[in-house]
């Protein structure tokens, strides 16, 4: 039967969808696992664990083998005595598993998915009922919403007081009976409806046995950055994804968490909160489970004692060849799928290789049937749109596969497989490099696993390189591309852009692609590239010059009388405290000044009213903005644009010249005429 | 054995201290001590080491280990069977996990009934205060502020005895 939803609750309840939609509850009560490396020296404390927690000997299997110690029937409290008690000498497993993710691994059943059928299926079938609830009303603003769309067969408006909307949602919901909850901002809206209910008595309709489960908010490094999580109510029985805030879905739609959540053994609702890095560790802890392997409470394994030469020769990144700025014609993009995770899978490389020389390493043939369901969604995306968000979210998940092997709390990560793992990719671009070069093609730029070149056959390029390295290559051709330079002339590493065969732009690391981009410089970069999308060739960029020059200028007219809102600079804030004065620091302030809880990792949204004097705006109570500010934001995003008209220094044209001539009627965007071309 | 930490600050093999001491202090007294190559000595340190890229040893004596977790620095420092024992104090490996500051200090000072064990930091923060307590000996060199002599600096003037002055004492030269 299809799972569709489980909780832990005295016991395991799994939501079955069979037609309709029932709980079975099952009774579970797991142990947790521990070793003592001298368990005469606790005598006392064993005896009593087995008095009161019917602790009993056993023999378990850890990823480096089999060690004798109890089995504990007792809950994560009692193990966190147990190493206060030990002062760290116990050795504690399966602490921290989910009890509902861990039985069904036991079980080898799995989420969204019939027991019968294959896991790293992408075509799962599912049968239902979803309803789609967009509230247009500013959440962190509106106590209540006032303006909902509930889209099922047919969409219902429901406009008008916040009690008659949301006893209104709350009747729909009743009667449609969904399985599938898509929410805009449901994260921040569930505690507000529950405040609600409680108030005047009313019954949440969203969980199906009247359960909420609470997750609670946080902020948290991600990837060098500081990322934020809203609490959440999770209802029982339903799936309930906050379309707004969640990655997963974003990026993989329906299909996409599923499939998450088939893979990780974790229900939907979790899955679609989690980052795609919680979601591989948590597939690797349920893979754990299923083939008898103890998971770790605690990392407590360390690199090898090694000499310091032998540090400095490993702890490298991937290897870089830096581009010579400029623009370049008929250029192919030479890419390894998935390469770190491949390169994992085909070197064999796990935390506790070397093993068994026979046998297979646990992070490698973990790896492997994901590896290969990707290379299968990714081939079959082109003719089956659905395996796109599958694909998409498996991209994530592998990507995040490699950063886990050298995370601090990586359950099954090992810095010797991370500097393993760069080691290989560096050997293998080089050797890239050198068959193309053999071939007579000239290598442009490289990133860890692309090589940028120019030449002809590159198909033979990339089945040498297939058949030589081992690795599935792939060729992405442009027409031409743009090499952006850094401050110093040399070319950007990660600033490029360039048409592809289709008319279409592929851009990295310029304006129209930064997050924090507001949408006006945003919009005014896509418009000059869908123009310079036109020129087929290096030579022919040189004719939709001036058009796309105008655009510049009508951007430059057009600024003074923009509204504030489209000058919006969304970021992700990192920290709430600043020691110097700075636009974010002074954002923020204007956030709480709005009365407005702000923690580290929550996107905000800010117009620059003064940058000199750190005046600004939330982005729905701006009125004015800074022109000289957003002016200079318009030129940067020029510059990036016009980089590829000027960049072999024939750029002396006076139309050009002009720009600076071009007159600002002060620094108000109000009372000014705005011009609509040239 | 022993390490010159500076002049008259020595540190001797069988004991655990705790130092805080700016950067070049602690780099000259790992760099400046050729001795130190002849005894088998390890560096732990946490993922972002500030000294390690600056530490000149390419003796074969020279081990380091990298424990990202307060329970892989208990770990390191029970398997560690090395005559010196440095530890590059990282606080981030006791965010949550207080509960193992006491068996660490613990493992400090039995390591350093045998070896020579040195807990290092450039300040002193929480988790350093509450290792340091289980140390032999606390040692803070304070930063004065004196400006580093970088060999380059010349003073033309001539001092009555005819030796040339310390660069930063230019307003004692009346004395």
């Amino acid at each position: 039967m299809w799972i569709l939803d489980s909780a832990w609750h005295n016991g395991v309840d799994l939501w079955y969808r069979n037609g309709s939609t029932k709980c079975w509850h099952h009774e579970y009560d797991p142990p947790f696992y521990l070793y003592l490396p001298d368990p005469s020296a606790y005598h006392e404390m064993i005896d009593e664990l087995k008095e009161r927690y019917c602790a009993e000997t056993c023999t378990f299997r850890t990823l480096f083998g089999d060690l004798d110690g109890f089995s504990v029937h007792a809950d994560r409290a009692v193990a966190e005595l147990i190493e206060l008690q030990t002062k760290g000498d116990a050795q504690l497993f399966n602490v921290d598993v989910r009890r509902d993710q861990r039985f069904m691994a036991e079980q080898d059943i799995f989420p969204c998915g019939n027991a019968d059928e294959s896991r790293y299926s992408p075509d799962f079938q599912y049968d239902l009922r979803q309803v789609e609830i967009r509230i247009h009303d500013p959440p962190a603003r509106s106590s209540l919403c006032t303006d909902v769309e509930l889209v099922q067969e047919r969409t219902e408006l429901l406009q008008g007081t916040g009690h008659t909307v949301v006893t209104d949602l709350f009747s729909l919901l009743e009667a449609i009976d969904p399985d599938v909850i898509l929410m805009s901002q449901a994260d921040m809206w569930m505690p507000k409806f529950r405040v609600y209910a409680r108030g005047k008595g009313l019954v949440m309709p969203f969980s199906r046995n009247g359960n909420y489960r609470q997750m609670d908010s946080r902020s948290y490094w991600s990837y060098g950055r500081v990322e934020h999580k809203d609490a959440a109510l999770i209802p029982d029985g339903r799936v309930l994804i906050d379309t707004d805030q969640s990655f997963v879905y974003r990026e993989g739609g329906l299909d996409g968490v599923f499939m998450a959540a088939r893979l990780s053994g974790l229900s939907p609702n979790l899955a679609s909160r989690f980052t795609p890095g919680t979601l591989i560790s948590s597939y690797e802890v349920y893979e754990a489970v299923r083939r008898g392997i103890v998971v770790p409470f605690r990392k407590a394994d360390v690199e090898a004692v090694r000499k310091f030469a032998s540090l400095q020769a490993a702890d490298r990144g991937g290897m870089m060849f830096q581009p010579a700025a400029g623009v370049y014609g008929n250029v192919d993009e030479i890419d390894f799928a998935s390469m770190y995770p491949s390169i994992i899978v085909k070197f064999n490389l796990s935390p506790e290789i070397p093993g068994p020389p026979d046998r297979k390493g646990f992070l490698a043939s973990v790896l492997e049937p994901v590896v290969a369901l990707r290379r299968e969604t990714k081939r079959g995306k082109k003719a089956n749109s659905r395996y796109a968000g599958i694909d998409s979210l498996l991209k994530w998940m592998l990507v995040t596969c490699f950063g886990y092997t050298g995370y601090k709390n990586a359950k099954f990560g090992r810095i010797e497989v991370h500097e393993a793992i760069t080691r290989r990719s560096r050997e293998i671009l080089v050797q890239t490099k050198d068959i193309a070069e053999s071939r007579g093609f000239c290598v442009l730029h490289g990133i860890v696993d692309c090589l940028w070149v120019q030449g002809t056959g590159v198909d033979d390029l990339c089945a040498e390189v297939n058949r030589k390295i081992g690795l599935s290559a792939e060729n992405e051709h442009f027409d031409w591309i743009v090499f952006l330079p850094l401050s110093d002339g040399f070319g950007a590493y990660n600033r490029y852009y360039g048409r592809l065969p289709d008319g279409s732009v592929k851009v990295r690391g310029i304006a129209a692609r930064r997050h924090d981009t507001p949408g006006y410089i945003r919009i005014m970069q896509q418009e000059m590239l869908s123009i310079m999308a036109t020129a087929r060739t290096p030579a022919g960029l040189g004719q939709v010059r001036d058009p796309v020059y105008r655009i510049y200028c009508n951007a430059i007219r057009n600024l003074p009388c923009t509204a504030p809102a489209a000058l919006a600079i969304s970021r992700r804030i990192s920290r709430t405290t600043y020691s110097h004065r700075c636009i974010e620091g002074a954002a923020v302030q204007a956030y709480r000044d709005a009365g407005l809880e702000i923690a580290p990792g929550m996107k905000i949204s800010y117009v620059v009213r003064d940058a000199r004097t750190y005046r600004v705006d939330p982005e729905w109570a701006a009125e004015r903005f800074d022109l000289a500010y957003y002016r200079g934001l318009l030129d940067k995003a020029w510059n990036e644009i016009s980089y590829a008209f000027r960049w072999d220094g024939h750029d002396s044209c006076g139309e050009w010249k002009a720009q600076k001539e071009l007159i600002f009627p002060g620094f108000s965007h109000q009372g000014t005429e705005c011009v609509q071309d040239l | 054995m022993l390490i010159m930490l500076r002049k008259g600050i020595t540190l001797r093999q069988g004991t655990f201290t705790a130092v805080i001491a700016p950067e070049p202090v602690i780099l000259s007294a790992l760099n400046d001590n050729p001795d130190l190559g002849r005894f088998l000595s390890l560096f732990l340190c946490g993922n972002y080491s500030r000294i390690l890229s600056r530490i000149n040893r390419t003796s074969s004596n020279f081990e380091i280990r990298r424990p990202f977790t307060a329970d892989q620095l208990l770990t390191a420092l029970k398997e560690a069977g090395h005559t010196i024992i440095f530890i590059e104090h990282d606080p981030t490996l006791f965010d949550g996990a207080d509960r193992l500051l006491i068996p660490v200090a613990a493992a400090l000072r039995d390591a350093g009934h045998e070896a020579l064990v040195i807990l290092y930091a450039p300040v002193m923060d929480r988790s350093f205060a509450a290792l340091a307590c289980q140390a032999d000996r606390l040692i803070e060199i304070v930063h004065t502020g004196e400006p580093a002599y970088n060999g380059q600096y010349q003073d033309n003037r001539s001092h009555p005895q005819g030796r040339s002055l310390v660069p930063a004492q230019k307003t004692l030269e009346v004395f």
